[in-house]
């Protein structure tokens, strides 16, 4: 379980992370949407205990991120799997390395285990025959198929999704989609998905989360939000432009 | 500045408010500093730490020789003869012998140019190296993921490069030494006739100089990286952070190889010349 409980965090002047309070309940997938500097990345920075908060506590299963040391945040972050928006392959290793990172990190695994998990996972993400590549010579597209298989390898508890399928075709995008699905549908994940792709969402998040300007402005089911007469909230939803 | 800050700064009289303004200068330069001190202890600290990543070390050692060994060569011959060409003739004025001009050079090769100059260029080569790459890591998102994996960035990625640059700034510097007196040597036999062997005089090495020699290059081969690695994961924004992160490398380190040279000197003399 993840609770966020009055989260402030201040760039310079400007309020970037407004008081955000939300639980995310095991195994449970939360939709994370909301315009483009919103705060949506930096809440799940905070979440994973990347960036530090002004103000405010983020519990992970119970342990306080916000403020601990570096030790008790190993066992943490072997629990979390992340995807970053801006790919964050090491640019120094090949896909291959690039993917079997976690499960090395994590030790216990002979390089024969973690070869086959990594292709296995090569071939569900369809690239195969990549593992010699390096990021450089991938496609935004590829990139993000291989971050999404570096993130999910160890099979985390917890799982932070920013922007999945950014720049990926429809019927590819529709395949990564399908891939959380099946994680959520197999239970025990706890996990945000942020995404612009609302249609691609609907369907495989337990719940919605509305940020503007570092507040949540809505958070509900999807009948909820569907049925909310604020009009923010219906135009971010059906992705009207304002008139 | 906050709300509260503001209020508070309102309340003060117009000197503690200047007081204040000593702030906005020394408030940035000691927070560098300590962020500096900070990544240094900690690289020393996970440097006497398993694992190394060994293949790194020797693979960063042979990036700062690939990309430094022409430069230091060209500019220390350079040098070399400039110094030689220039300090023979004002020797010839004042005292018309230049028997012992060899013997001075090396002591001064050794002492101060060698090691120092070395520093000098490989804090724009190596330096400007260290901090492009961390600082598009950072930017690019990599370091979060280290460190979501637990790969401690320090560890990953600063130490490999302290290492490899202790042992190559040292040899970059006996390499500058040695091409420094030969083309000082050139000079001196082709211009103001001085016997090759002449020249070449140890007389007035001492142990002092043997060992100050490796105290600079040992200092500048841990402050260039600590530096410019500091500079790297400090970077923030887009490609505009990679560029601002890489000109702090440079000054900072370049400022802090004259500060040190300045420091050892007079150790050097307190202890070993005076
Ligand atoms: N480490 C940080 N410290 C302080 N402020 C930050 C930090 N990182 C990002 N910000 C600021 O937080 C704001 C929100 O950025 P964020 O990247 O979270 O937006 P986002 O909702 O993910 O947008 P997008 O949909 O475009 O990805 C921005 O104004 C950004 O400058
Ligand atoms: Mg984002």
């Amino acid at each position: 379980m993840i609770r966020i409980a009055e989260v402030y965090k201040y760039r310079g002047h400007e309020c970037v992370i407004n008081g955000v309070n939300l639980v995310i309940p095991q195994g449970t997938q939360v939709g994370l949407i909301g315009p483009g500097g919103a705060g949506k990345s930096l809440l799940m920075k905070i979440c994973a205990g990347l960036v530090r908060p002004d103000s405010g506590s983020v519990l992970i299963d119970g342990t306080e991120v916000v403020g601990i040391g570096d030790v008790e945040m190993t066992s943490v972050r072997s629990k979390i799997g992340m995807l970053f928006q801006n790919y964050a392959l090491f640019d120094f290793m090949t896909v291959e390395e690039n993917i079997g990172f976690p499960l090395r990190q994590l030790g216990g695994r002979t390089e024969e285990e973690i070869r086959d998990e990594v292709n296995r996972l090569l071939l569900a993400v369809d690239l195969p025959n990549t593992q010699k590549l390096f990021p450089n010579e991938l496609s935004g597209g590829m990139k993000k198929r291989v971050t999404f298989a570096r993130a999910v390898i160890a099979n985390p508890p917890i799982l932070f999704y920013d922007d999945p399928t950014a720049g990926l075709d429809p019927v590819t995008s529709g395949k990564i989609f399908a891939l959380l699905e099946e994680r959520r549908a197999r239970g025990g994940t706890t996990s945000i998905v942020v995404s612009h792709d609302i249609l691609g969402m609907r369907d495989i998040c337990d719940s919605f989360v509305l940020m503007d300007h570092g507040r949540i402005v809505f958070s509900g089911t999807r009948e909820q939000i569907e049925a909310s007469t604020r009009p923010f909230v219906g135009q971010f939803w059906r992705g009207e432009a304002d008139d | 500045m906050t709300k509260h800050t503001q209020a508070y700064v309102a309340a003060l009289s117009p000197t503690q408010r200047r007081i204040a303004q000593l702030g906005v200068v020394f408030v940035p330069i000691v927070t560098q500093i300590t962020d500096i001190l900070r990544v240094g202890s900690l690289a020393f600290y996970y440097a006497f730490k398993k694992p190394i990543r060994w293949r790194e070390v020797l693979q960063q050692s042979f990036f700062i020789g690939n990309r430094s060994l022409a430069f230091v060569m060209i500019v220390l011959g350079f040098l070399g003869m400039i110094l030689i060409f220039q300090s023979g003739f004002q020797a010839k004025r004042i005292v018309g012998d230049l028997q012992g001009m060899g013997a001075l050079y090396l002591q001064l090769l050794f002492r101060e140019f060698a090691p120092t100059v070395t520093a000098l260029m490989l804090a724009t080569r190596v330096g400007t190296g260290i901090a492009a790459e961390i600082g598009s890591m950072v930017v690019t998102e990599q370091v979060d993921a280290l460190r979501m994996n637990n790969a401690e960035p320090i560890q990953y990625l600063v130490v490999p490069r302290l290492l490899a640059s202790i042992v190559m700034t040292f040899v970059l510097s006996c390499v500058a030494l040695c091409v420094a007196f030969g083309t000082g040597m050139f000079v001196a036999n082709t211009v103001f006739e001085v016997n090759v062997a002449t020249f070449y005089n140890t007389s007035l090495l001492e142990w002092g100089d043997l060992i100050i020699f490796s105290l600079k290059a040992l200092a500048y081969g841990i402050t260039i990286p600590i530096i410019a690695s500091q500079a790297g994961l400090a970077a923030f924004g887009g490609s505009e952070g990679v560029g601002t992160a890489t000109t702090m490398a440079v000054v900072n380190a370049s400022l802090a190889v004259t500060i040190l040279d300045f420091v050892l000197s007079g150790v050097g003399y307190i202890f070993f010349f005076s």
